[in-house]
């Protein structure tokens, strides 16, 4: 058997258990699960186009999935649009936001970046909740927006049902682990990361590295607007504290930095350990234990910080890759 | 007009306590070049310790000092020693390591959810407080007497941490090492023990903020943030490594707090603050008494 194919074998076979998932697990609890799951890990690859292959540290993507829940809620709500093309224009607004936020922001260094999509995130934040009426559009303030699920359908966005859900998100998920593949191979990518590592050198050799950071930020951003749209249709209910709040922009980023920033599969592997730590602690310690949870990622993200600063995704690719060498070699001998 | 005066006034002497606050993150970005992110977490820890420290020995909320000081330098001495300290031997090369904001994040949610753990997430307040509520009346203005207990704190706090960096020692040795780390190795200064030091002060003075708010703020674990992104604002508006510019900092963010409501929603306030915050990062970077080298 071919070497390259067996080593793809294991992650043909995670894929496919994806999709049949829906069919053994039936509790509605844990399919909730695995959908926040996928979101955070689709959450968390649109984060890592900027923040891991550019090498810089936003804290703020909150506000993207803000911007992507608030307009595809008011276009539908008042205008009776489709959340779909409301996810659309949802994305574009978004990006033209991250454009606007990046132009200034890329000139900074590490902290001051950090800091000032933090102060962004939480001003637009605390705008919204101020705001009843932004011109035609009504946000309701803190009070946010509640989606009637008249009908239900795929046109509307809207289902009884967690399933198609599930599969929404997956379809979503599986095109930005694409896409992110698609950058990391292409001459944006190499881009990204030269620009991240050595911005001197890589200016020096002729690139164009405020350029690429933004082209990245407007891809990153329009790819986390998508998610605020799931959200809201999945929830019918946002408000500024659920869908803008810093909590969510640091959990995005703690699960990248856990599961390994600047890689694939760091992402998926940050967002496949830490949400059912998440989850679970909030079912069966929820009311015991408040908070367990941060305690436990905190504990975890200081611990990866200080042994394996690359992110978990390292060490795990090196036993994947061994154990994938120790196979298809005993394979070929047998051969 | 005389309550804008008013409020000017209980603006600034808030304000000089968010400056005291303030005053420690600036202290150890100026040595280390890092901003500790749990910052804010440091000051709910000085709170809370001030508080079972007044409720246990009976001490005058103020006299608490004497157990917060000497436990916070402490307390922030062992984490520079145990937690980045190894990050700033594995990243010798990197003048502002960035693994360092990640790790001090960490330490914000487990130091705030530790507490939420421990304490519960209740309002406290030190009970039979003798300077809850009290006030200065002169003619119709009210002067809150803990706020201006808080403001003399700032300053003779600032003096202090001054004339440690002018006229000691070991105050020169942190500056020579925020001037330039590797020159001050080769003077024979153990910079990682400076690290340590300038750790310790700076979570020491977040402890004194937590004093001079303990008499008249409510203590719950989320404190720390209220007043965590406060700090970063106060410290980009008066430079980064400036003790002067944080107090000053602290005191045009409170005036805006006290006297914006006057004529608008308070929340609003809020989003000038943030507002004003952008504008600087943007056009004064090194804030209003920063080095530009340093940012």
């Amino acid at each position: 058997m071919n070497p390259s194919l067996v080593r793809k074998l294991p992650l043909v076979i995670a894929a496919a258990a994806a999709l049949v998932l829906p069919f053994v697990v039936t509790s509605p609890t844990y399919l909730h699960i695995l959908i926040l799951l996928y979101l955070y890990a689709y959450l968390t690859t649109s984060w890592n186009i900027v923040g891991g292959f550019a090498g810089v540290l936003p804290l703020g993507h909150a506000t993207f999935v803000g911007i992507g829940a608030y307009t595809s809620t008011v276009l539908s709500l008042q205008y009776g649009i489709s959340p779909w093309i409301g996810m659309l224009v949802g994305a574009l607004l978004s990006s033209l936001v991250g454009v606007l936020i990046g132009l200034p922001t890329f000139k900074m260094r590490g902290a001051y970046f950090a800091l000032a999509t933090i102060a962004f995130a939480e001003g637009i934040r605390v705008m919204v909740e101020n705001i009843d009426y932004l011109g035609p559009f009504q946000l309701n303030g803190p009070r946010g927006l509640q989606i009637p699920p008249l009908k239900t359908g795929l046109a509307s966005f809207m289902f009884a049902t967690k399933e198609p859900y599930y599969y929404i998100i997956l379809v979503m998920l599986a095109g930005v682990i694409a896409l992110t593949y698609a950058i990391s191979r292409s001459k944006l990518g190499y881009y990204l990361v030269a620009g991240g590592e050595e911005p001197e050198a890589a200016q020096a050799l002729g690139i164009n590295v405020a350029r690429a950071k933004l082209i990245a930020m407007a891809m990153s951003s329009f790819l986390t607007a998508f998610a605020g749209t799931f959200w809201a249709q999945f929830t019918l209910y946002i408000h500024p504290k659920s869908v803008m709040s810093l909590d969510i922009s640091f959990e995005i980023a703690f699960i990248a930095l856990i599961g390994g920033r600047g890689s694939i599969a760091g992402p998926l592997l940050g967002a496949l350990l830490l949400r059912p730590v998440s989850d679970f602690s909030r079912i069966y310690f929820g009311d015991k234990l408040p908070g367990l949870h941060l305690i436990i990622f905190g504990v975890v993200l200081i611990l990866v910080m200080l042994y394996q600063p690359r992110g978990l995704q390292e060490p795990l690719t090196r036993i994947y890759n061994r154990a994938m060498d120790r196979m298809c070699g005993g394979r070929e001998a047998a051969a | 007009m005389l309550f804008i005066i008013e409020d000017t006034i209980n603006g600034i002497l808030m304000g000089s306590i968010y400056g005291l606050a303030a005053l420690g993150l600036t202290l150890i970005f100026g040595v280390l070049k890092v901003i500790n992110f749990a910052h804010g977490s440091m000051l709910m820890v000085g709170m809370y310790v001030a508080y079972w420290a007044a409720l246990l020995t009976g001490l005058h909320p103020y006299l608490t000092l004497v157990i917060v000081v000497p436990a916070m330098f402490l307390f922030g001495y062992l984490l520079q020693d145990v937690l980045i300290k190894p990050i700033f031997k594995a990243e010798k090369d990197v003048r502002e390591p960035i693994t360092v904001i990640i790790v001090t994040t960490g330490l914000w949610y487990i130091l705030d959810n530790l507490s939420l753990l421990i304490f519960g997430p209740q309002y406290r307040t030190i009970p039979d407080n003798p300077l809850r509520g009290k006030m200065l009346e002169f003619g119709d203005m009210m002067i809150s007497v803990p706020k201006l207990w808080g403001f003399c704190a700032a300053i003779v706090t600032a003096l202090m941490v001054y004339a440690f960096l002018q006229k000691t020692r070991m105050g020169r040795a942190v500056r020579a090492t925020s001037l330039d780390r590797d020159a001050a190795s080769l003077q024979g200064i153990n910079q990682y023990k400076i690290y340590n030091v300038a750790f310790g002060i700076g979570t020491a003075v977040a402890g004194v903020a937590g004093v001079a708010l303990v008499p008249f703020y409510n203590i719950f674990p989320s404190v720390g943030v209220l007043f965590d992104i406060k700090c970063f604002i106060i410290v980009v508006l008066g430079g980064l490594g400036s003790i002067g510019g944080a107090l000053l900092g602290g005191m045009i963010v409170g005036v805006i707090e006290s006297v914006g409501p006057q004529f608008m929603t308070a929340t609003w306030t809020e989003a000038i603050v943030y507002g004003l915050f952008l504008v600087f990062l943007f056009l004064k970077p090194s804030g209003l008494f920063g080095v530009k080298y340093d940012w």
